[in-house]
């Protein structure tokens, strides 16, 4: 029991991490075709991994709403419209409209779906301006220069600011093309680095936690 | 309780009201300040424009609903410039929440260029697996969408008639909130299928995509609401991100205004609290 659950994944994990490596460097039909095949188990696995994903939810908020804890009531509210949104959904065939017409579904999307996640991000506007005016302040002289900067790239982007300040498209162009590319480039070098360092511990066993603190 | 420190705690909902007049009121009154066009939106319009007819042009919608306002009008333009040049285009999405909204914005610009679904556009839908979708259409892009979202096989399709995988693609576009989106394309799309790829994003995404811009990855980037606004009007068609920037120049303003004005009264307090200090000692 103990090689299914430690070795065997292990294995498996050393023998498709070292095989898809070496795929990615040879261009032969057999290679290729035996990425078309994995890559189509990879939907396959997505699929199911979204059935997971939805079952699980409904077993947290059912504990929930079983023992009545804080909040139940939006567990309630969640299953209602899960269940809700999952009849009509397949009484719809999953589409949002059909030639034309709008479906049922089409309708929870369009009217409950979109207008909910639009006022969400929305919101975000109204509060960032009042993060910005309670927390941008020039407490240091890093934090100055950062204050400067983003004055000018919010100048450089609208139409407004460039009309009151012609050099701030310029400038703002500036700094979004040498300093933020190269930090970014920086960062983005350093992750992948990370990324590489990772996926070779993985590939050889030395990272297990992706096989979970079960009981041997 | 100075004046300054009673400035500093100004009451938010002061805050929300400014910025709610910022938004509305150059929408009510839109004033039409002209727009400087970008070189990084330049390239992707000047891509599209070197294309000859009958060119695959994909675009990947890879956003939902919280992204509409930014790309929604990105996609329209984009839409409507593919279309005007007669490309033949392959839409879809990574995204399962878009997949209804990407179907809206490309029927309706279809319709609005009397575009017939099959033979000159097709929208493929959404397909489980993330960024193995990416390389399942560089593999092959029947395994990876036996019907488009209508239902209909997509093998026979007028449409993508000589075209089988990734490779065949002559300019992709990802027009992304976030992940998977243009990174994933690069990643797992361009740089094994070799297709010329650009990208479009939120306001917040496109300084982090700078780097693939600056290094050639991308050919282009539209970048948020000015992106899109920056693109109606290189198509010379001006809809809902230019009627926006309006108001994304004031709320940017007033933002501006309230930072420096914090600014003046925490550098004073500071300043004060200073010399409070000096006169003790």
């Amino acid at each position: 029991m103990i090689f299914l659950r430690r070795q065997m994944p292990l294995l498996i994990t050393l023998l498709a991490g070292l095989v898809f490596a070496a795929q990615y460097y040879v261009p032969h039909p057999a290679s290729e075709q035996l990425l078309t095949s994995v890559t189509k188990w990879l939907q396959i696995i997505g699929g199911f991994a979204l059935i997971l994903g939805v079952s699980s939810l409904f077993h947290v908020h059912a504990v929930k709403i079983r023992r009545k804890e804080a909040g139940w009531g939006y567990s309630f509210v969640l299953y209602a419209s899960m269940l809700g949104t999952i009849a009509i959904g397949l009484w719809a065939n999953g589409k949002e409209a059909v030639d034309g017409t709008i479906t049922a579904f089409g309708w929870i999307y369009s009217y409950m779906m979109v207008p909910l996640q639009g006022t969400m991000f929305a919101i975000l506007a109204f509060f960032i301006a009042s993060a910005a005016y309670r927390s941008f302040r020039a407490r240091s002289r890093e934090a100055a220069v950062l204050l400067v900067a983003a004055v000018i790239v919010m100048m450089g982007r609208v139409p407004l600011g460039e009309y009151i300040l012609p050099l701030s498209g310029d400038v703002s162009q500036w700094i979004l093309n040498v300093l933020n590319a190269s930090v970014r480039r920086a960062i983005l070098i350093g992750v992948s680095l990370g990324t590489v360092a990772l996926s070779f511990k993985i590939i050889f066993g030395v990272e297990r936690s992706y096989l979970g603190g079960g009981k041997e | 309780m100075t004046f300054a420190e009673r400035m500093l705690k100004i009451d938010r909902r002061i805050i929300f009201l400014v910025i709610g007049l910022c938004t509305l009121l150059p929408l009510l009154n839109p004033v039409g300040l002209p727009i400087k066009i970008s070189p990084e939106v330049r390239g992707v319009y000047d891509y599209i424009e070197s294309l000859p007819e009958g060119s695959v042009f994909l675009v990947s919608l890879d956003f939902d609903p919280a992204s509409k306002p930014e790309l929604q009008p990105q996609s329209v333009a984009l839409l409507r410039h593919a279309f005007r040049k007669n490309l033949r285009v392959v839409a879809m999405t990574l995204w399962v929440t878009g997949t209804g909204l990407a179907d809206q914005i490309i029927t309706q610009v279809a319709r609005e260029m009397g575009k017939e679904s099959g033979k000159d556009y097709v929208f493929l839908g959404w397909s489980p697996g993330g960024t193995a979708v990416i390389i399942n259409m560089g593999q092959d892009l029947y395994s990876a969408f036996p019907a488009d979202y209508n239902g209909k096989p997509t093998k026979g399709l007028s449409v993508l008639q000589g075209i089988t995988n990734l490779r065949d693609v002559n300019y992709a576009i990802s027009l992304a909130a976030g992940n998977p989106g243009v990174e994933a394309w690069y990643v797992f799309g361009k740089d094994k299928y070799k297709f010329e790829l650009g990208g479009g994003c939120t306001g917040v995404m496109a300084p982090g995509l700078y780097p693939l811009l600056r290094s050639g990855q991308i050919n282009g980037l539209i970048g948020g609401l000015r992106g899109a606004a920056e693109y109606e009007s290189l198509i010379g068609q001006k809809g809902k991100a230019v009627a926006g920037m309006d108001a994304q120049s004031a709320t940017h303003l007033a933002i501006i205004v309230l930072v420096i004005i914090c600014n003046v009264f925490y550098l004073s307090l500071r300043k004060a609290a200073r010399q409070q200090g000096q006169s003790r000692a």
